[in-house]
């Protein structure tokens, strides 16, 4: 791709989500989201083999259904108010055509079926802009509007992300496909705690974001998609064998992990506002999506695959890509839980 | 007027139908066409006459390279219309489902809110649709700056997806 081009479409990818957060305007937010869509559809289409085509195909249909589904629950919201402040989203119906048209753009069950074939198709690092900074300017937005929003509609958001999320990703071979199975049950996470306490849906959207970046990294390092490969990958970097296994913990949730700290006090804010069911039905759909993650642990670092090796053990070079942002993720998402009360003064 | 919005209105029903229906891609593609028209028609008929010709004028211009490649891309020795069986389905289907929300709302309209709203224009020296136009060129010229960057973006994405002979997003599929 010529770089003029790559620089235009990387920076109205940040204009696009920079005009969602600062506009008060439905139709300035509705046209940072278009402008987001826009901007990655080329870049995820660049290495051009059918899959990345069908799946930025997928993308911009359901993206731009979500998009012209936010515009017309802002219009009928000023045609029954005649108010077209974000926050001042006050007609039920508008409310919750908005909810369900953004469940459909950042991928909440059950409008979630294209994330994960979208993710197949995508190289990691667009895989990764894609479930990282795609989903801040939504959820600017859901931020602002939740407190209107029918807590029926939410709760069922968000606890059939978290159950559908560890379902789907049960039997998967390909990493990507997992990857977008936990960034539906995370999601999940972030929704279910939305109206008690937004400043957890921060907290949990900040660490999910960590953590996803640590592991997209981690794979794009050892070039794998599949387990299979993953499972052969010990030979290249011990160091990072090591580390994955924890990154993957991480993000399912594991105490002396970052992982641990959303989820953690999302359970306890739930167990405040006297939600008991909830919560448990929470943290036992933490439970499936935790076996898969221990599952790609078991095949990466806990055992070693029964393949015959043809060549000898390679020498561990240095590598040509930059490592500098996976140690820092990596990092970030192994020993952030001790400064939970930190980051919980932060995001108040 | 009443009767007349009565019509157009049901014309833009049709004409959506005949998009949904999904029948040949150029009779879709002329139902796209009818029902742009008749809503530049409703427009005007709410008061938005000089926003409706500017609809209408972009919006056949868009149309037109519509039509062409869909007519030249997906010719039809024998084309579907809503003569043919499955086409007829999903017409009647969804006649039936509008017919049906139609129904369930038909209580609380009322011959009034066909009425044309502009109502005492004779009197008025600015209309709102001109006076929208002046008021995006000097105030909202912010906006108007964004808008131009989005097409500019726009021309550039679709160059993208489709430059080269080998490399066209709709070739490979």
């Amino acid at each position: 791709m010529n770089p003029y081009v790559l620089m235009i479409l990387l920076s109205s990818l940040g204009l696009g989500t920079t005009l969602t957060f600062a506009s008060s305007h439905w139709l300035l937010a509705w046209m940072g989201l278009e402008i987001n869509t826009l901007a990655i559809t080329p870049l995820m289409a660049q290495h051009h083999h059918p899959r990345a085509v069908e799946a930025t195909t997928k993308y911009f249909l359901t993206q731009a259904t979500a998009a012209a589904m936010i515009l017309f629950a802002s219009t009928t919201n000023a045609w029954m108010t005649g108010e077209w402040s974000i926050t001042d989203l006050s007609d039920p119906l508008a409310n919750t055509m908005f909810m369900t048209a953004l469940a459909l753009k950042i991928g909440l069950a059950p409008m979630h079926f294209w994330m994960p074939e979208v993710l197949q198709g995508l190289d990691l690092l667009t895989g990764l802009i894609l479930s990282t900074w795609q989903k801040l300017a939504p959820f600017a937005l859901i931020i602002q509007t939740a407190q209107n929003i029918d807590p029926l509609l939410l709760t069922l958001l968000g606890v059939t992300s978290t159950l559908v999320g560890g379902w789907g990703g049960l039997n998967q071979t390909q990493l990507r496909k997992i990857l977008a199975y936990s960034s539906i049950a995370h999601m999940g996470w972030m929704i279910i705690v939305i109206q008690y306490a937004p400043q957890l849906t921060l907290l949990a959207l900040g660490t999910y974001i960590i953590m996803t970046s640590a592991a997209f990294l981690t794979l794009k390092m050892s070039l794998t998609t599949k387990v299979s490969t993953l499972a052969t990958t010990w030979s290249k970097s011990p160091i990072l064998t090591a580390t994955t296994a924890l990154v993957l913990l991480s993000l399912g949730g594991l105490p002396p992990l970052t992982g641990f700290m959303p989820k953690w006090l999302i359970l306890q804010e739930l167990t405040k506002q006297d939600l008991p069911i909830i919560a448990t039905t929470m943290a036992l759909a933490a439970l499936i999506s935790l076996y898969f993650y221990l599952r790609l642990c078991y095949a990466m670092t806990l055992t070693i695959s029964p393949n015959t090796t043809n060549s000898t053990t390679p020498w561990r070079t240095q590598t040509t890509q930059a490592s500098m942002p996976l140690a820092l993720f990596t990092m970030a998402t192994l020993g952030l839980l001790p400064m939970t009360p930190a980051i919980l003064t932060l995001t108040t | 007027m009443t009767y007349f919005m009565f019509l157009l209105l049901m014309a833009l029903v049709v004409g959506l139908v005949a998009v949904a229906s999904n029948p040949t891609p150029y009779f879709a593609a002329l139902g796209l066409v009818v029902a742009a028209g008749v809503g530049c028609g409703v427009l005007v008929g709410h008061g938005g006459s000089f926003l409706s010709l500017v609809l209408f004028l972009i919006y056949l211009g868009g149309m037109l390279v519509v039509f062409a490649y869909s007519a030249a891309l997906a010719a039809e020795p024998y084309p579907e219309a809503w003569g043919s069986r499955s086409v007829l389905g999903y017409v009647l289907v969804y006649l039936l489902g509008v017919g049906l929300v139609a129904g369930f709302f038909w209580g609380g309209w009322y011959e009034g809110s066909w009425v044309v709203v502009d109502g005492l224009k004779e009197f008025s020296v600015l209309r709102g649709d001109v006076s929208g136009v002046a008021v995006m060129y000097s105030s909202g010229g912010g906006m108007l700056v964004i808008c131009a960057w989005v097409l500019l973006l726009t021309l550039l994405v679709v160059l993208e997806l489709t430059r080269g002979l080998s490399r066209g997003a709709l070739r490979a599929v």
